[in-house]
């Protein structure tokens, strides 16, 4: 019987450039930061190479987080952070609809438990005020439960937050990733950069491939965002890991809840989020814990119980439903500040690390705001207009297995459809592993976790591969 | 949207067995929906044999068991549509997926037989690192058998549950090699003789009281699990990991679509006649509480069939009283007794979570009404006889088991 290495089912990707092309700007790193910064950059004009060293987008920090598309009221004012969150917000609302993104505005509760959090609700309302964020407003023990009914009796108050939103954390920088594409952005993919030498013109980069010759480097490296950085010679942050648990429930559980829940922020807890996902679950997490390594994402049992202990406490109803799927994220967080956005002139160096958990909000206005740093005049790309879309597996919108000619269902529990599946397979922007495969079409993301379908869509994959090179 | 007389929603053994008898009975206007491509159920990827003594007076392989059941719907010209998923009932009218687009019937009667499916690790919340070779049974079968694939080369199989041993015959005809089966419990969760076949005729080891701690590996790859055992951890090299059994009833979208709901058995509430409290609503086979072997699907097919046929040419009034049960009992039948229904004999059957020697009472608003000793195995249904006894509206029912 035929052995297939599940791990390495699609094909090592390669470059399609030659050695000796020369880039304006190499992007390191093919998270959603990096794929953001590709787009913009391609956007405007530069001949930019996104380089990355898994066979795949989003195999880094950008692979598992909660999804929230943030209006930044709680961030630390006038900060970069604080603008890009709220530029990255408006970026996202201006293309979501032609880019075929999802986008569900469940608004947010900022739930008090105890009369220590009630008491800061006042704060975290002016903070907001103060930030820009306009639409707020306190909510009283009846309020809260009027909006949300199935929440535990003892929510004593809230902060409602009018502009948080859920979005698909997936389908966007892919859809990033294939608008540089489209305006004839290079890629590559399963090339490590390792090393670089500055001629005081050009960046060589060592990759584990072959080298890349650009003028100026954007690190958006991401959870190695210190790694790569030192390839530039100074050594000015480093990462320090911090690993976020979720537990996903069942759809059976959508309707339990309408807004996002989140903790009131205190010294002494930790609170978790629940929220709906745009793959219609509700998610519980993420935890925070600080780690040394940058790839272990493995979850723990007690941490899992914890976080459903904590989620049955505040969503009592919860416990009739079932886990669907567990992970864990991994933040890049770096020592001291937020973010770590600077430009080295000398160098041709721009760094844009230490995105620790608002990156995906924040991404495309940090794009922008990157491109203001590289002060370069581009001739805008023709092709920035063009429509590019995504295919939409988000539950805010009709799926492929509501058109006919999908073929056959093959993931039951999300309906995955045979066409998705092949296409997903395909081109430069294609699956680069099953990982990518999941998070392109939600295939065995369900709550049988591949007990219908695993062994299907790997012979699909396989098909597909061997069929389409 | 299409009025169909009945609708059958699965064609698994229970699905085809219902639709067969219904056709005895003189219904035509009956409509078997499947989402897979082929009809057959579960028993489709069951590549060993233990299928069709019963029922065929036959040993037959699962697939030769699905493709007998799947003949006989097509020689008795039943109606079999297949790709087509049930995605919402709502209003009593069912909408379906289909390749050629969304399809919806109003059924006069619909039977929900759609099977279980494993608790796959996920649900477990077992530590450690994740990755594609963190299988169910299922899985490992349609691997094996349906798409002769290999997945890894040596798999821990956790659980000892009957279906395990199906993991161990899927494996060897992958030529995958198990290392150990993991069991938390103290003694196996099947017969015990099985443990010895095991051990000394396939050779592999049978852990008990053995948690399992964590999953090892990097980059998606397993390279061992820990297990806990007499205070001491052991590492156990293997590049897959098996979960089996602890069966749950594809019951998402009945939880999803009615309020009444059972949590011992994941499924809804039905009465002694498989009946829902939504009354066009009926439930067999898997989908009501986990796993069964087959042919007791296939009997409860026939069964419901002939409540469904009672319940069309009567359509009596229903009154329903609740069962209600304890946490030790995994799942009874029935959860519900309506006191109209033609079935005025009394029958509870159930399991109980874990091996145990008590008693199990049945309690009628408080007062014990009947009594059984037991020693129970979470394998085997217990059967309890009521005595006779007046039932009437408002009563309330509650099966308690009593450890010794
Ligand atoms: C638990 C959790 C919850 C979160 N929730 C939210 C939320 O609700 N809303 C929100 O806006 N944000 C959220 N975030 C934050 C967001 O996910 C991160 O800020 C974002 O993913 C950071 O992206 P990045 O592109 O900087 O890093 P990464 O995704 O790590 O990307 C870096 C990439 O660089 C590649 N790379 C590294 N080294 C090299 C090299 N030498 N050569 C080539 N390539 C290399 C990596 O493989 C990786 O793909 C959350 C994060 C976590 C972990
Ligand atoms: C690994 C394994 C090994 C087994 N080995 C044995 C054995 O050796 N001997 C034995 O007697 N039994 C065995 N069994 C048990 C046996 O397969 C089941 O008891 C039997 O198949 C249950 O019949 P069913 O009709 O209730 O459900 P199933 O056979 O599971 O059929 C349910 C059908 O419903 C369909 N369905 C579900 N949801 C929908 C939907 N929304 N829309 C449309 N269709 C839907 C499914 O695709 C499926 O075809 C085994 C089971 C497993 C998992």
């Amino acid at each position: 019987m035929e052995h297939i290495d599940l791990n390495n089912l699609f094909p090592t990707k390669t470059s399609n450039f030659g050695t000796n092309e020369v880039f304006d700007v190499a992007v390191v790193g093919a998270g959603v930061v990096g794929t953001a910064i590709f787009k913009e950059f391609c956007e405007q004009g530069a001949k930019t190479v996104l380089i990355e060293r898994a066979n795949d987008i989003l195999e880094g920090a950008s692979k598992g987080n909660s999804a929230i598309l943030h209006t930044g009221y709680d961030a630390p004012p006038d900060t970069l952070e604080h603008e890009c969150i709220q530029r990255g917000y408006t970026e996202y609302m201006k293309i979501k609809d032609e880019m075929n993104l999802p986008f569900l505005n469940t608004k947010a509760l900022v739930v008090a438990w105890n009369d220590e959090q009630l008491e800061k609700l006042d704060a975290i309302l002016k903070k907001g005020l103060g930030n820009g964020v306009k639409e707020l407003e306190t909510l009283s023990h009846k309020q809260v439960l009027k909006r949300e009914p199935n929440l535990c009796l003892d929510a004593k108050g809230a902060v409602l937050v009018h502009g948080e939103s859920l979005i698909d954390p997936w389908s966007a920088p892919l859809a990033y990733l294939k608008k540089g594409i489209a305006c004839g952005g290079k890629t590559a993919f399963s090339h490590e950069v390792k090393a670089g030498h500055y001629d005081g013109k050009y960046w060589e980069l060592e990759t584990s491939q072959k080298p890349i010759k650009a003028k100026v480097v954007i690190n958006a490296a991401g959870l190695y965002g210190d790694i790569v950085d030192a390839i530039k010679g100074t050594k000015d942050f480093k990462i320090i890991p911090r690993k976020g648990q979720f537990v996903i429930f069942d759809e059976t559980a959508y309707n339990l809840i309408n807004s996002i829940i989140l903790p009131v922020p205190t010294k002494r807890t930790k609170g978790v989020v629940i929220t709906k996902t745009a793959f219609g679950n509700i998610l519980v997490g993420p935890t925070a814990e600080d780690q040394e390594s940058r790839t272990d994402s493995q979850t723990l049992r007690e941490t899992l119980e914890d976080l459903k202990t904590k989620a049955f406490y505040m969503l009592p109803a919860l416990r009739n439903h079932r886990v669907t799927a567990t992970f864990a994220g991994l933040r890049p967080a770096s020592d001291e500040t937020y973010d770590r956005v600077s430009i080295n002139e000398d160098k041709n160096w721009i760094t844009a690390g230490g995105i620790r958990s608002t990156g995906l909000t924040a991404s495309l206005g940090l794009a922008k705001h990157i491109f203001e740093l590289h002060n370069t005049k581009y001739e805008k790309n023709p092709k920035a207009d063009e429509k590019i879309t995504v295919p939409n597996i988000s539950e805010f919108a009709p799926r492929d297995n509501q058109k006919e000619g999908y073929g056959k269902i093959i993931c039951h529990c999300e309906c995955v459809t045979e066409r998705e599946i092949k296409n997903a397979c395909h081109g430069e922007s294609g699956a680069g592993n099953i990982g990518g495969l999941k998070r392109r079409t939600r295939a065995m993301m369900g709550r049988c976790q591949g007990f219908n379908c695993e062994a299907a869509i790997t012979k699909i994959c396989e098909d597909e591969i061997k069929n389409h090179g | 949207m299409d009025n169909i007389q009945i609708a059958i929603i699965g064609a698994g053994p229970a699905g085809i067995s219902a639709a067969l008898e219904l056709k005895k009975l003189g219904y035509s206007d009956l409509i078997i929906f499947e989402r897979e491509d082929e009809a057959g159920g579960t028993p489709r990827h069951c590549g060993h044999l233990g299928f069709g003594m019963f029922e065929f007076k036959r040993v037959l392989s699962g697939p030769n068991y699905a493709k007998k059941l799947s003949k006989l719907a097509s020689q008795n010209g039943i109606n079999i549509q297949l790709k087509s998923t049930l995605t919402k009932i709502e209003d009593g009218v069912l909408t379906f997926s289909t390749p050629n687009g969304i399809k919806q019937y109003k059924p006069t009667c619909t039977l929900l037989a759609l099977g279980a499916r494993e608790t796959p690790r996920s649900d477990r919340l077992v530590s450690g690192t994740r990755s594609p070779d963190i299988i169910t049974t299922g899985a490992l079968q349609r691997f094996t058998y349906l798409q002769e694939i290999k997945p890894f080369d040596k798999a821990v199989v956790i659980g000892s549950e009957i279906v395990s041993f199906s993991a161990l015959m899927s494996a060897k005809h992958a030529g995958i090699k198990i290392a150990a089966i993991i069991e938390e419990k103290s003694e196996i969760d099947s017969f015990c003789v099985i443990k010895y076949l095991v051990k000394y005729l396939l050779n592999i080891p049978v852990i008990t009281n053995a948690k399992l701690k964590n999953i090892n590996g990097e980059d998606k790859k397993v390279s061992s699990v820990t297990i806990f055992k007499d205070g001491k951890e052991e590492d156990i090299a293997c590049d897959g990991v098996i979960f089996t059994g602890k069966f749950i009833p594809e019951s998402s979208i009945m939880q999803k679509s009615f309020k009444d709901f059972n949590l011992n058995n994941y499924s809804l509430n039905v009465t002694q006649n498989f009946q829902t409290n939504s009354e066009s609503f009926f439930v067999a086979g898997n989908a009501l509480r986990g796993a069964l072997a087959a042919f007791r699907c296939y009997f409860e097919g026939k069964k419901v069939a002939k409540n469904i046929h009672d319940y069309i040419r009567f359509k009596h009034q229903s009154q329903i009283i609740e069962i209600s049960a304890d946490e030790n009992i995994s799942w009874y039948y029935p959860s519900l007794l309506d006191l109209k229904s033609p079935i005025k004999k009394h029958l509870t059957t159930l399991r109980l979570k874990n091996r145990a020697k008590g008693v199990i009472k049945i309690l009628l608003n408080g007062r014990v009404v009947s009594i059984k000793r037991v020693h129970a195995l979470p394998f085997l249904s217990i059967n309890i006889p009521w005595k006779d006894i007046e039932l009437k509206v408002d009563d309330k029912i509650r099966l308690e088991f009593v450890k010794d």
